[in-house]
């Protein structure tokens, strides 16, 4: 409760000071908002842009580009230079940060529906199916990541930085811990080895690192909140602390999950999607507050909400809906991160961001490398495994965002942890599509157990076509009980998953290309048949349309009379 | 997939006698329709003969998998029934089909109605399975090959 009043007491504090800042410069709030619209639309443009080049002509995630954008618009580079005539400078430093509070807050946002969305589209079922490698392979590249990430800060010399415990320290731990699996979503697509034993490894292991990397978060957030506010921390308060955060995300979730389906029961008596998916997004933000207020970060109680409604029917309505805003709203975020990035505050530590880089890549390589080798796989598929978890990304970014705005990492480590964002987003694609080259990933004593993989590749005269008949099979396979995991990769790819039967399905162009292990082709064969045959169905249907021609002439008949 | 919890002692045959694809499906629907298991033989048989006229369920080897869809079913009903003989069933490989697998299945219900044809396929995709099946002599035998009981 004291928590509560002082963070409210802190909020009406700063709304305080910005509204003392806008007077004190002699402009009211319409000139505040009337830059702050300017500046939304100054990175929303060059966000897009930049997304889209690094795409289209790097092959690169567009989230480098966003990045790319605000280092080039940031108030450290051409948005301090820019003097707007009644203006002002486009983006310039407020006490030491590189964004106004409002535009902040915009950012804040993003970050809650990012998160939200990825707690949306964890795939529960999948996570505990196929929890013994997948937490293997998670908890050991996490474990490892957070050790090295931590003693990096700690071993260096002259940053401060003496204490396992320090905040600064744990934050530097906990930046490098989560995997950005879509990138490697995307490879592992192209190169059709989605379904394969690595494949299905990483893609586990990914969701495990996602949901321990949260209660990680938690955990250091409860941290370094009593360890800044000076007071000395013991190892019971530690365990305390712990506890507390486990507890928050294990009761809240059980809570959430439990009356995930009542709540969203009552809501739909609203009968209008629109109001349910608003009420659900309210929802969100109000547990992303309550997880503020409870001492942990506000993404930790969007992800729970996002997780807790992933396993009712409204999940696939929300997402929709939100895709929009997501489309606009978290550009904004990643290319305000990079507004961040001071560069005369990273040459000095540009030495120890290469380091902490480089112990990024081994933590992961080693960490789920080990664990991988242990299971069933020979050296090539624990490298691959390995790479695989490689990139970091937007929670990298999200964490390095809320350790900047406390206060905890200041503007050199803050720029460290984008540079390891950078550097293993950037290294990820090349070494893991070299890594594929080569024979199996299981050990000769395993591999008669390995699954042969088939690629069943159906051309359609369309793309159009094509896209009608896999959404047709999405609902067929939905409809016999499987779990259909949709990815997010520049051609639409899902990943099909049942008791033990698991492959993907994706398009390329007008083709329709499925990778399924050689027992399993059965099932998906038999299945798309069907959905083939029901083409007919409709083929006929449409012949008993009256002529197109005629319906044609009806619609627009009359219209130039 | 557990094929014990679909198909019944009841709804495996080792003996069927028709020597051609429409008595084929009309004596295995006749024998559903005689277990209990399908109530409108009419509205069964239309389902399946639908299907088959899109394209034949002869697949090879000598498998056969008929199928329909109707709501005059609630839930998956399932058949296995075999004719030493072989029926000339339009069959992808030109061959005779010995082994046959039928399921009806409600139109919108969800369940694994595909799946459980999948399964039984994959089953008799091994020619060591199906040599065991014909060789088999009473429908007690055919069901415990398929269920492994």
């Amino acid at each position: 409760m004291q928590e509560a009043t002082q963070t409210v007491t802190n909020a009406v504090q700063l709304a305080a000071e910005a509204a003392g800042h806008a007077a004190s410069s002699g402009h009211g709030i319409t000139h505040m908002m009337m830059l702050l619209i300017v500046q939304l639309a100054v990175i929303i443009i060059f966000a897009k842009v930049g997304g889209f080049l690094f795409q289209r002509f790097l092959r690169m995630p567009s989230v480098l580009g966003e990045l790319a954008s605000g280092m080039l618009i940031g108030p450290y580079a051409l948005g301090g230079a820019i003097d707007l005539p009644g203006m002002g400078i486009l983006f310039s430093e407020h006490a030491g940060f590189a964004a106004s509070t409002e535009l902040y807050g915009i950012a804040t946002l993003a970050s809650i529906i990012l998160l939200f969305l990825a707690g949306l589209e964890t795939d529960l079922a999948a996570f505990l199916r196929y929890s013994v490698v997948g937490s293997m392979v998670g908890l050991g590249g996490l474990a490892a990541a957070f050790v090295l990430g931590d003693l990096c800060a700690v071993l260096w010399p002259g940053n401060g930085i003496d204490s396992f415990m320090d905040p600064a320290a744990l934050f530097l731990g906990v930046i490098s811990v989560a995997t950005s699996v879509g990138i490697t979503a995307r490879i592992l697509a192209e190169k059709k080895k989605m379904a394969s034993p690595e494949g299905v490894t990483i893609l586990a292991g990914a969701v495990f690192d996602d949901v321990f990397g949260i209660v990680t978060l938690a955990i250091v957030m409860g941290l370094a909140k009593v360890e800044s506010s000076g007071e000395g921390v013991a190892w019971g308060a530690i365990g305390l602390i712990a506890v507390k955060a486990i507890g928050f995300f294990v009761v809240v979730t059980a809570l959430g999950l439990a009356f995930a389906r009542k709540i969203t029961g009552a809501i739909k008596q609203f009968r209008s999607r629109e109001m349910m998916v608003a009420t659900c997004f309210g929802l969100a933000l109000l547990l992303a507050g309550l997880a503020e207020m409870a001492g942990l970060a506000m993404i930790i109680g969007a992800y729970i909400m996002g997780l807790a409604l992933s396993r009712t029917d409204l999940a696939p309505e929300i997402e929709h809906h939100l895709q929009g805003i997501y489309n606009l709203l978290v550009p904004i975020f990643f290319c305000v991160m990079g507004m961040m990035v001071d560069f005369s505050a990273m040459k000095p530590v540009l030495v120890f961001g290469s380091v902490y880089s480089l112990l990024a890549i081994i933590a992961k390589v080693v960490g789920c490398g080990v664990p991988a080798w242990l299971m069933k796989f020979n050296l090539r598929g624990s490298l691959r495994i390995g790479l695989g978890m490689l990139p970091r990304g937007e929670v990298a970014l999200i964490v390095a965002g809320i350790g900047l705005a406390s206060g905890i990492i200041g503007q050199g480590i803050f720029g460290v942890a984008i540079m390891m964002t950078v550097v293993t987003t950037m290294l990820a694609p090349p070494l893991l599509v070299k890594s594929f080259d080569g024979g199996s990933g299981l050990r000769k004593e395993m591999a008669g157990t390995g699954e042969d993989i088939v690629s069943i590749d159906l051309e359609l005269p369309s793309r159009d076509i094509t896209e009608f008949l896999l959404n047709r099979f999405v609902r067929a396979l939905q409809q016999e009980e499987f779990f259909v995991h949709h990815l997010h990769t520049d051609e639409p790819t899902y990943r099909v998953l049942k008791d033990d039967i698991a492959f993907t399905l994706l398009q390329e162009g007008n083709k329709l290309v499925i990778n399924v292990p050689k027992a399993n082709q059965h099932v998906a064969r038999m299945i798309l048949l069907e959905e083939l045959l029901s083409l007919t169905d409709l083929l006929d249907s449409t012949k008993r349309m009256k002529s197109i021609g005629q319906m044609g002439t009806d619609l627009v008949n009359g219209l130039f009379a | 997939m557990n094929l014990k919890k679909t198909l019944t002692p009841d709804t495996v045959w080792v003996d069927l006698r028709a020597d051609t694809k429409q008595g084929v499906i009309e004596e295995m629907v006749d024998r559903l329709v005689a277990a209990g298991k399908v109530r409108d033989r009419e509205a069964v048989l239309a389902s399946i003969l639908e299907r088959e006229a899109k394209m034949s369920t002869g697949m090879q080897n000598g498998v056969a998998i008929p199928h329909g869809k109707t709501d005059s079913v609630r839930s998956l009903v399932a058949a296995v029934g075999i004719n030493k003989a072989g029926v000339n069933f339009d069959s992808l490989d030109g061959s005779p089909c010995t082994i046959f697998i039928m399921t009806i299945s409600p139109t919108q219900r969800t369940g694994p109605h595909i799946q459980f044809l999948a399964e039984v396929s994959r089953l008799i995709s091994q020619p060591a399975e199906r040599d065991k099946l014909l060789a088999a002599r009473t429908h007690a035998e055919v069901y415990e090959i398929l269920t492994g009981k």
